[in-house]
């Protein structure tokens, strides 16, 4: 364990991986409450698309933040206007959104792959801690602190709308601006998010927490901090699979996620039955 | 309009899908009444309650007469919760009842608040339980607690009576009854035999109007210092 601090992109690998677990627990079992995990799957794909366009704009390789949030961010508004909008179940449009995102990034990658090389691109698609630079971890801490205010404002509004519209509505609450704020605040965590994690994979982060929570959880509270934990000890633990076996730190968590997921499911089985 | 009207609903038009579900309703609802909404399945009833709960858009005029609290409360017929949520019935509570983020913790003073509600529906010790595992019947009384807490100045309640056991319609009846007087309480129900025990004024919905009886429909112009008018959607003035 030692070595691994011997360095400096291990470093900052892990503090990004400290800062991401209560970033993305916490706002997991807020997405799963608000049935919004296939919103996040198809911004996860809007991201490569955003990449793209972001690089076929001229912006560096190593951040290519304009293009990311910039379409990610239009995706959002788009998705969530649409859903207040049709009578269409809300994943059914989110499947056209996301079939109309992936459709466009996969024409536009093979543009970006004329001008560069396509490992380097892999690293957006399945993360890279090499790739994390001090500027990231800045703007990991600013989404983390952003989140933190949110929950703090507007946590008690968020779940009771989670639960029934119509009773948030009647007690005051603004259902469309916590529909677009919640969406805009999930689409910087995403975002924020895909260097260490990469585009096809957020999603994971972002629903497997709630879902290993919910296993064991008995409350509200305990829902929270099981989400952040199963978040920090899967990443931390996929940060050193990834290290110790050179695999993808994306795909190394996500593993580890799972692992958890299954553990969980067992202990709350266990739990019912005795 | 009569200084004991608290709603006033008039040339009200719904239209949930293409065809006009209501078209030119009229309703007054007088302040400190039980007024009940009778009728078919498909006539309207759970949609004029949601008009008038400001979820849905309309044709007309909805305004509220507020003289005291000025607060609406709602008991919705349907509350299915993800089986799986891990939300305590404190936790649901709670949620209305402090401004920190019930996921850190309920404070004592919420706690206790919680208790004195629960004991008032007759829920006394299910604080922990979550709502998941909570019988229909239980799970109306939450609601009904959470609806009673700050006391409403008009109470809204759609198909209270439905799924309960005889025990818990008495108890229902009983509590509603005793709440005339301290409130006004607008409800939608399919029990023709609870609205003869406890109603004191009922509308009859048909399937495509309205036709109202045992009520007076006294028109006086508005006041507009203790009115509310519902803006955020399409009204017309006459």
């Amino acid at each position: 364990m030692s070595d691994l601090f011997d360095y400096p992109f291990l470093v900052r690998g892990f503090i990004s991986v400290i800062l991401l677990a209560p970033l993305l627990g916490g706002i997991s079992h807020l997405v799963v409450a608000r049935r919004m995990a296939f919103f996040s799957a198809a911004l996860g794909q809007a991201a490569i698309t955003g990449v793209c366009v972001g690089l076929l704009l001229g912006e560096p390789l190593n951040a290519p933040y304009g293009g990311m949030f910039g379409f990610c961010l239009l995706s959002t508004l788009a998705m969530v206007y649409a859903k207040r909008r049709s009578k269409l179940p809300p994943d059914t449009l989110i499947g056209v959104f996301l079939a109309l995102t992936l459709g466009l990034g996969l024409c536009l990658l093979v543009a970006v792959t004329r001008q560069f090389n396509v490992h380097q691109v892999e690293a957006i698609l399945f993360g890279s801690l090499l790739t994390v630079t001090d500027a990231d971890l800045v703007l990991l801490v600013i989404a983390a602190i952003g989140l933190v205010v949110l929950l703090f404002r507007h946590y008690n509004d968020l779940l009771l709308d989670s639960l029934s519209t119509p009773l948030a509505t009647v007690r005051g609450i603004n259902s469309a601006y916590l529909e677009y704020g919640f969406a805009i605040v999930l689409t910087i965590a995403i975002l924020v998010s895909l260097k260490v994690i990469g585009a096809l994979l957020v999603e994971a982060l972002i629903v497997v927490p709630a879902a290993a929570a919910r296993n064991v959880a008995t409350g509200t509270r305990s829902y929270l901090l099981w989400s952040v934990l199963v978040a920090f000890v899967a990443g931390a633990g996929g940060l050193l699979i990834s290290t110790r076996l050179l695999v993808p730190t994306g795909g190394a968590v996500v593993l580890a996620l799972s692992l958890i997921f299954f553990l969980t499911l067992a202990i709350g089985s266990l739990r019912r039955s005795a | 309009m009569s200084k004991d009207t608290l709603l006033e609903i008039s040339g009200l038009t719904l239209r949930p899908a293409r065809e006009a579900l209501l078209t030119d309703f009229s309703l007054t609802v007088e302040r400190g009444t039980l007024h009940a909404i009778v009728g078919p399945n498909g006539a309207g009833k759970t949609t004029l309650l949601s008009a008038v709960l400001g979820l849905i858009p309309f044709d007309g005029r909805i305004v509220a007469h507020w003289t005291g609290r000025g607060r609406m409360a709602y008991v919705p017929q349907q509350f299915q919760i993800d089986r799986t949520l891990p939300v305590t019935v404190t936790d649901f509570l709670a949620l209305s009842r402090q401004h920190f983020p019930v996921c850190l913790g309920v404070t004592s003073a919420t706690r206790t608040r919680i208790s004195l509600l629960l004991e008032r529906v007759g829920l006394g010790g299910i604080e922990t339980r979550t709502l998941s595992v909570l019988s229909g019947g239980e799970l109306r009384r939450v609601l009904l607690a959470n609806a009673l807490d700050p006391l409403p100045e008009l109470l809204i309640l759609d198909e209270p009576g439905g799924g309960l056991d005889a025990d818990a319609a008495r108890w229902l009846d009983e509590t509603l009854v005793s709440l005339k007087g301290q409130m006004t309480v607008l409800m939608v129900s399919h029990d023709s035999e609870q609205v003869r025990r406890i109603a004191d004024r009922v509308t009859h919905l048909r399937a495509t109007d309205a036709h109202r009886f045992g009520g007076q429909a006294r028109e006086h112009p508005t006041n507009p210092t203790n009115q509310t008018n519902f803006t955020n959607r399409r009204t017309h003035e006459p």
